[in-house]
């Protein structure tokens, strides 16, 4: 038999099989690592996220950041109990400015509020707060 | 095996020719006897053009019957077009035993013109040669006896020719192929492609994963890993919202709006508001159920007092 009679009917076949072998190649990688690919990535995803959380609310140089809040007014308004991690912080006499200052900070800071109290006397505000990390 | 049908043997066919007997595939190249050509100076640049209107320049030459195609190339600054019935050439090659399934290219004598300007004997009467840039057939007695004939042979392959569709038992034609053949290809490598990147991503995640579990070996357990997570979510969401809470009362606060008293624990928040007039307080009023909040104040009263959970 002369292949080259059927030089045509040949190339297409060669390349018919060619699609067959590369179809089943990529049904075989999707079947067994589709399922294995998505956990994997969940597990991935989730772990940046612990990385994250843990970058934030747990942050080694917190104690040293929370500082900042007896130094943001001046010293006569603050009596300042920090106890480990908690933080007992009371201000009297704050200036609606001064007032604003302290809520600033302390929002920006990843800290637990678990007690805020503000009262306004006379003119001017009064504020507990409670915190932890 | 040769795909290209390039050096194969080169037949002249011409209609005094005598019967042949073919066991492989044969090039052939037809005497003007087989064709009608025309040669012309035209301003045309491309051959797609040149080919697009040859089927005009054969206008009333060529028999109304037959179905003719064209073949068309360049010689210097003149395009040469070349109409041939595929029919009668097929019925004729047939009758001198040159079947369809050995005949590979179909070439014209007209395309190597140049190598015809020494005579080629087709028989004892009859010679092929070039006379103006034309290959013609010509009676030898017109030749002076000195002449000497060239001998045909492979040399004389030009570079292109035609293949006649629907050759011997051939099931699918060339430009069958080639469409089916390039479509199966791109699909292959589209398959291929896309398993490869299933294999590959599988292996970059397996990479990060151990990156991450060298870098943390504390979160190696999956279960504390689970643990960690659960209680990191949990403050993220309520420290959030206690935030976003302050934020929204914070907005409340513009002119004609003092606060008065704020408290707020782990569960619970509570506000307290005056307001210049009872106009303000129901703005302020508007705003706090607006964001969902629980509003408490007396009828006509400048006191406007706001409860939520955190």
């Amino acid at each position: 038999m002369n292949l080259n009679h059927y030089r045509n009917e040949l190339i297409v076949g060669l390349s018919f099989i060619l699609v067959l072998i590369a179809f089943f190649y990529k049904n075989t990688q999707v079947s067994s690592q589709a399922e294995q690919l998505f956990a994997m990535k969940q597990e991935v995803r989730d772990f940046k996220e612990i990385i994250a959380y843990k970058k934030i609310w747990g942050d080694k140089g917190l104690s040293k950041k929370i500082d900042k809040l007896q130094t943001v007014v001046p010293s006569s308004k603050v009596r300042w109990s920090k106890k480990g991690k908690k933080l007992t912080a009371r201000y009297v006499g704050l200036t609606p400015k001064e007032l604003n200052k302290i809520m600033t900070k302390l929002m920006s800071l990843a800290i637990q509020i678990t007690e805020l109290d503000i009262a306004k006397s006379g003119e001017n505000y009064n504020m507990e707060c409670k915190c932890k990390w | 095996m040769n795909l290209m049908g390039s050096n194969r043997e080169l037949l002249l066919v011409h209609r005094n020719m005598g019967k042949v007997s073919l066991d492989h595939r044969v090039n052939v190249m037809l005497t003007p006897q087989f064709y009608t050509m025309k040669k012309e100076e035209l301003p045309i640049k491309y051959l797609y053009q040149a080919k697009k209107i040859a089927p005009s320049l054969f206008d009333g030459l060529l028999d109304e019957q037959g179905n003719y195609e064209y073949f068309v190339f360049k010689e210097e600054d003149k395009w040469i077009f070349i109409a041939y019935n595929p029919e009668e050439i097929k019925e004729f090659l047939k009758l001198k035993g040159i079947f369809g399934e050995y005949l590979s290219k179909i070439f014209f004598v007209q395309q190597i013109q140049h190598a015809f300007v020494q005579p080629i004997a087709l028989s004892d009467k009859e010679v092929l040669m070039t006379i103006d840039g034309v290959v013609v057939l010509v009676p030898r007695t017109v030749l002076s006896g000195e002449l000497q004939t060239a001998i045909f042979d492979e040399s004389f392959t030009p570079k292109s020719g035609v293949t006649l569709h629907g050759n011997g038992n051939a099931l699918i034609s060339k430009k069958e192929m080639i469409v089916l053949s390039s479509l199966f290809i791109v699909f292959a490598s589209v398959f291929f492609i896309e398993g490869w990147q299933y294999s590959r991503s599988m292996k970059v995640q397996k990479k990060e994963m151990q990156e991450l579990l060298e870098a943390y070996p504390a979160l190696q357990s999956k279960m504390q890993r689970e643990s960690i997570s659960f209680k990191y979510r949990t403050i993220n969401n309520t420290e959030r919202k206690k935030r976003d809470t302050i934020k929204t009362l914070a907005a409340m606060i513009f002119k004609g709006v003092t606060l008065t008293a704020y408290h707020m624990d782990e569960k619970h928040f509570k506000a307290t508001f005056t307001c210049d007039n009872t106009k303000t307080a129901a703005k302020v009023e508007a705003l706090a159920k607006k964001s969902n909040f629980k509003v408490t104040s007396a009828k006509g009263s400048n006191i406007v007092v706001i409860e939520g959970n955190v």
